[in-house]
């Protein structure tokens, strides 16, 4: 009998584990799925980084995904870059000095066709061109003349008429008490 | 606090600068040089480029002296214009002019590191090979996700830093750096 309870106690425990780390699994991954990479890189804060390790210390998916987090990011450290050249600095100030003795009109236009940061004036002025785009094509077409119109509905009137006219001749022919 | 105070002296720095303070510009030089050009160096994989293109934004900083505003963090400014001018450079296709010195430059580093580890033979060609392997990953990266994961990876800035010199929203920042860094997971997997 109490060798049954063990057992039983055993597998309600490796069932609510299982359980437990079910649905706790998708929970941090899906509400912030950075806060791992956070974890990772050392930027979240001491009670923030507890909670996370309290986390994967019972979900599975999370646990991978932080080893193999800090794997890519040992990988990564192994990129490492070249040595400055000795002749960058020379180099700079020789363009700046380029720079300094160019026209002003010459150093007016880099500052505007080459400004620091990307300034999105092409937008406006894409909209612009599209209204003056549209204006233009609108008063391109050549609106047709009324009087020109009035004429051409009283053609077709004209011939609606006679045709009536030939119907109602044929209709006469038609009919016996008119050919009499 | 330290980090602070150097943020500070950036800004004070710069608008020395604007005041025609050369030594000032000097120093931001020597400061910001070396982030920059690895910066670019890893998003273009090429080191003459990547020196040009380090030389041109260290030139636009001090074109724009005399409009500066210390409204950001002086490094943000920094890497918004490395950034756009690192993107602009790949969009514009001349990723595959530089690409012929990419072997000679991978050399000549995997020679300097030789050189200072005095490493075995089988491990100077493991080396060569994980590396090859993690500059690929990288590579082959979208230049938007790769410029995210450099910054967040190696220059260490915060997500709001990333978003400005991205010129988008912090959670699009999240977004673009959970997907490159889950697709490089998956391709250097096999290095773990």
């Amino acid at each position: 009998m109490k060798r049954c309870a063990r057992v039983w106690l055993t597998w309600h425990n490796t069932v609510v584990l299982l359980t437990r780390e079910r649905t706790m699994m998708c929970e941090t991954n899906n509400k912030n799925k950075n806060v791992l990479i956070d974890y990772c890189s050392g930027a979240l804060n001491e009670a923030q980084a507890r909670e996370v390790e309290q986390h994967i210390a019972i979900c599975g998916e999370c646990r991978r995904t932080v080893e193999a987090q800090n794997e890519l990011w040992r990988a990564l450290d192994q990129f490492a870059p070249p040595q400055v050249s000795v002749r960058f600095n020379a180099g700079l100030y020789a363009r700046i000095a380029e720079e300094d003795c160019a026209p002003l009109w010459k150093r007016w236009m880099r500052r505007v066709f080459e400004p620091a940061v990307p300034v999105a004036i092409w937008k406006p002025a894409v909209s612009l061109a599209a209204v003056c785009a549209v204006l233009t094509f609108g008063l391109m077409v050549r609106i047709p003349n009324r009087a020109e119109n009035v004429q051409q509905i009283r053609a077709e009137h004209a011939v609606d008429i006679e045709q009536v006219a030939d119907a109602l001749d044929d209709l006469e022919l038609l009919t016996p008490g008119s050919a009499m | 606090m330290e980090a602070v105070a150097a943020l500070e002296r950036d800004a004070e720095l710069m608008l020395r600068v604007r005041q025609g303070d050369t030594a000032s510009f000097a120093l931001l030089l020597d400061r910001h040089r070396v982030p920059v050009v690895h910066f670019l160096y890893r998003m273009i994989q090429n080191q003459a480029v990547s020196e040009e293109l380090a030389q041109e934004v260290f030139l636009r900083v001090y074109r724009s002296r005399e409009r500066y505003e210390p409204t950001a963090k002086f490094t943000t400014w920094l890497f918004r214009i490395a950034t756009h001018l690192a993107l602009n450079w790949i969009r514009d296709g001349r990723k595959e002019k530089g690409q012929e010195s990419l072997d000679e430059d991978l050399i000549e580093g995997m020679e300097r590191q030789v050189a200072a580890k005095q490493l075995t033979v089988e491990q100077e060609m493991l080396n060569e090979v994980k590396l090859r392997e993690v500059r690929d990953a990288i590579r082959m990266l979208p230049a938007k996700q790769r410029a995210a994961v450099l910054m967040h990876k190696y220059e260490e800035l915060e997500y709001s830093q990333i978003a400005k010199a991205l010129n988008c929203s912090e959670s699009a920042v999240k977004s673009l750096l959970f997907r490159a860094y889950e697709t490089l997971r998956a391709r250097l997997a096999h290095m773990a």
